[in-house]
């Protein structure tokens, strides 16, 4: 990232804490770096969440359209994520420097969202085969304090968990055109159903271990990370006690290499079931802070700080 | 958007003429029938962990006259060229860089997918796949000899029926062996289709598209995973996944497309021996040719020469 | 000349204010660690961002002996305003905007100091409410000052608007989206209120000659206003700074 130059020992010293399993910060292999997350944060947006992962710090807002469904897909929605690397992270994304940046974590997230069994696009339906929601992901990477995929791919989580989408009546004219109905109530929505919805872990190959939500500087000591996109788990989003034990278990809906080295079969293996595990707790963490935020908002308790804390 | 006025375009709200057909309208559950008989044989008559290379793989070298090193790949009916070019100068950089460049591009011919017209600005699938390629062939080159330095590969994709990621990474691989760039490895790759139990490799475009669908039952397995391997080394240098599976599911096809690699690499390795074969065969043909010529040469000579002394 | 309707028969405005009050303002410096600095700045619903890098090296093809090179770049999120946008930058807009942004804080930055280097400063609009190109002004002020580049005074920036009430001209000051919507004149300054000189002046919409000086003072004098706000705003963040760093030490 921005200036960012480590000398051969620095690498070194890194290089031996992943080693011992003590990073230069004072983690474990396997733990996050602390997080604070905020939900509706921009007014304009149907749903907001702003996430601040020590250094990076990510803005989402998701707004809603009304549009024509894709023709292959008559009774499902669209979404569309767009990444905008704004050049308050770094000179270097000023005019059009962070769109390969951008267009590849934009591409990552859409591939993780692929799935029905990742985020359900039936939901989004307004009359089959004529009018669906359209949901546009707009994220805005404001600083990049590394492990950017994971912490955009909470972001998004909040801000679907955050939307709201207003109830519509549907009528099919005569001459096939639809007659949309909108309550002039903004409260008379609905929420999304996000449960399920993935959450990227980036992987960090450093010497022989991999470690989970790498720094900007452990980021330059690695030449490969493995991004292993897994689904959430429902349970931990509704305050109803679920039974389903089926969707207990995360399942992968996307796995990419990025970094110009090479893995072992095994480390890959290995790697999958890392993630896997780190993901969970994730979703677990996210869960919970988010129907904290929930209740705190139907109490009129919350206090908004947006970026004034 | 520019709009592109060299090119006539259809109307941009124009569909298909096969959304209309009964094809288009089969049931999930219709679709997977067509796929697969009741003796487990796919419709092209393969078994479901048979690869098309092992039958139906034809690849040569030397394609393109005018690049440095070129290949083409047929797998069956999905067939793709790869072209790779001289190392030249980074262009638009400042800055030096101690590892050379690889610049990749994966074009779709207009006509090369079955449903839909290609559009001839790169679209977003485009875009993925020469990341995508990128990452695969980045571990393979030895990129420290030529710092400062890009190879450009492009792929051009003439018929996509189904794991075209793979045969372009395969076909580049040959291309750059062919161009004579220095690599560690010979880099091979294969996509596995997962539908609920069962994984079909190698897919085809039907198979594929239907193990993007969802699945009629919730929770089953189903995705593409793609993976490209320096078998030598025993090192993974590509691995996409799409989809939603769970652990085992990934394990399990990892180790298939581990030996699936593997068995490409014969084919590769006989495509590249054939092409030395030829080209030192070449090579004697017109070392002998040369000789030839210069016996005629000198006979004329010695003729010459006597005409003279004689007159 | 009947104006659009924006004052109520009480005087108060379509959002409650009074002709002559600003709306809420709120800052932060120093919410990033990575650039040199940066600053947050709500002014009512608008929320702007602004950070700064430098003064480094210039780029070769920029670089002047007389001065410091200021590099400006005005950005709006995709989801700042009602109608979601296609593109952050590059529109004709932003464009027009950056380089408003740069002729504004080129007159307050001391660019004599500096020759040969580069000064980046980028705004990035959250929300847009109205007013978004003053926000980014004073937002780029103190994230200027929070990057410790020497400036010749505070640049602040206002906009005002005519409405009429019983027939007598009441300039608006700071004027919010629903003003700027109704389509009545919007005059927006730029100045280095301390040293009374206006460092940008834009227009839209036309106004009688004989009001110019009552809006144009109305607009000077928020200005003003907002001058004592961000100094307030930077002593605070000094004073917090000083506390936090003698805990520290102790």
């Amino acid at each position: 990232m921005a200036g960012l130059l480590l000398s051969e020992t620095e690498k070194v010293f890194i290089l031996h804490g992943v080693q011992d399993d003590y990073r230069s910060d004072g983690r474990s292999n396997i733990d996050y770096r602390p997080m604070e997350l905020e939900t509706d944060v921009v007014s304009h947006a149907s749903g907001s969440a702003r996430l601040r992962l020590a250094n990076t710090d990510i803005l989402v807002g998701v707004k809603t359209e009304i549009d024509v469904p894709k023709p292959d897909k008559p009774d499902s929605g669209r979404i569309e994520f767009f990444v905008d690397c704004s050049a308050n992270a770094t000179p270097e994304f000023e005019g059009r420097g962070g769109e390969q940046l951008a267009s590849s974590i934009s591409n990552l997230m859409q591939r993780a969202y692929h799935s029905s069994q990742a985020f359900n696009l039936k939901q989004l339906c307004i009359f089959e085969g004529k009018q669906c929601w359209k949901l546009y992901i707009d994220i805005l990477i404001l600083e990049c304090g590394g492990n950017l995929c994971d912490a955009v791919s909470l972001a998004v989580k909040a801000a679907l968990f955050n939307t709201r989408i207003p109830f519509v009546k549907a009528a099919l004219m005569d001459g096939g055109n639809v007659d949309l109905q909108l309550s002039d109530d903004p409260y008379d929505s609905k929420l999304l159903d996000v449960g399920s919805a993935p959450l990227l872990v980036t992987l960090c190959k450093i010497g022989e271990n991999c470690v989970v939500d790498p720094s900007a500087e452990e980021e330059s000591c690695s030449v490969i990370s493995l991004i292993v996109g897994v689904t959430g788990n429902r349970q931990y989003y509704t305050q109803e006690e679920e039974t389903d034990k089926k969707t207990m278990e995360g399942k992968c809906t996307t796995i990419a290499m990025h970094g110009p080295g090479s893995v072992a079969p095994k480390t890959l293996k290995e790697a999958i079931n890392q993630g896997i595990i780190a993901a969970k707790s994730l979703d677990e963490a996210l869960g919970q802070a988010l129907l904290r935020e929930r209740q705190e908002n139907i109490g009129f308790k919350k206090h908004s700080y947006g970026f004034l804390k | 958007m520019p709009l592109d006025y060299r090119r006539f375009n259809g109307p941009e709200d124009s569909v298909s003429y096969k959304r209309f057909t009964k094809d288009y309208l089969k049931s999930y559950s219709e679709l997977y029938n067509n796929l697969i008989d009741e003796k487990g044989r796919r419709k092209d008559g393969r078994a479901l962990e048979e690869a098309r290379s092992m039958c139906m793989f034809f690849a040569r070298t030397d394609m393109v006259s005018q690049a440095k090193g070129s290949a083409y790949i047929e797998l069956k009916k999905t067939k793709a060229v790869c072209s790779v070019f001289d190392p030249r100068e980074i262009p638009h950089q400042n800055e030096f860089s101690q590892l050379g460049q690889l610049f990749c591009e994966v074009k779709f011919a207009p006509f090369s997918c079955p449903n839909q017209r290609r559009t001839h600005a790169p679209d977003a699938d485009e875009k993925a796949l020469s990341v995508a390629l990128r990452q695969a062939l980045e571990p393979t080159v030895c990129r420290h000899l030529f710092p400062n330095y890009q190879i450009d590969v492009f792929v051009y994709i003439l018929e996509n029926d189904g794991s075209c990621l793979a045969a372009a990474i395969n076909a580049a691989g040959l291309a750059l062996a062919n161009a004579a760039v220095p690599m560690y490895d010979i880099i091979t790759a294969c996509s596995v289709a997962v539908i609920g139990e069962k994984m079909f490799v190698d897919p085809t475009e039907a198979e594929e598209h239907l193990a993007m669908m969802t699945p009629e039952k919730e929770g089953t397995n189903h995705g593409i995973i793609t993976m490209s391997m320096l078998s030598e080394l025993k090192q993974v240098s590509d691995f996409t996944q799409i989809g939603s599976m769970d652990t085992d599911c990934v394990t399990k096809a990892i180790e298939i497309l581990e030996k699936e690699c593997e068995n490409i690499v014969p084919n590769i390795q006989k495509v590249l021996v054939l092409n030395v074969v030829q080209c030192i065969e070449q090579r004697k043909q017109l070392e002998e040719e040369a000789k030839e010529r210069e016996q005629a040469l000198n006979a004329k000579m010695e003729e010459w020469k006597q005409l003279l002394n004689s007159g | 000349m009947p104006g659009p309707d924006l004052l109520s028969s009480q005087g108060l405005r379509l959002d409650g204010r009074r002709p002559n009050e600003l709306r809420r303002i709120k800052c932060k410096l120093g919410v990033f660690t990575q650039p040199d600095g940066s600053a947050y700045l709500e002014q009512g619903n608008t929320k702007v961002l602004a950070a700064v890098y430098g003064p480094h090296q210039a780029a070769k093809s920029k670089s002047s002996t007389d001065g410091v090179v200021v590099n400006c770049q005005y950005s709006t999120a995709t989801f700042s305003t009602g109608e979601r946008k296609n593109r952050p930058r590059g529109d004709r807009k932003s464009q027009e905007m950056s380089m408003h942004l740069r002729q504004a804080l080129t007159a307050a930055i001391k660019t004599e100091l500096y020759p040969r280097s580069q000064i980046d400063i980028y705004v990035e609009v959250l929300q847009a409410d109205g007013g978004a190109y003053c926000a980014g002004v004073n937002a780029a002020t103190l994230a200027l000052i929070d990057a410790g580049i020497p400036l010749r005074a505070y640049a602040c920036a206002c906009s005002a608007s005519m409405a009429w009430r019983a027939g007598q001209p009441e300039p608006l000051l700071d004027v919010g989206h629903v003003e700027e919507a109704a389509g009545g004149v919007v005059l927006t300054v730029a100045a280095l209120p301390n040293t009374g000189s206006i460092a940008l002046l834009e227009m839209s919409h036309r106004l009688h000659m004989d009001y110019f000086d009552v809006v144009l003072s109305r607009a000077m004098q928020g200005c003003r206003d907002i001058e004592i706000i961000l100094d307030r705003a930077v002593r605070d963040h000094l004073a917090e700074g000083w506390t936090k760093q003698d805990i520290v030490t102790i």
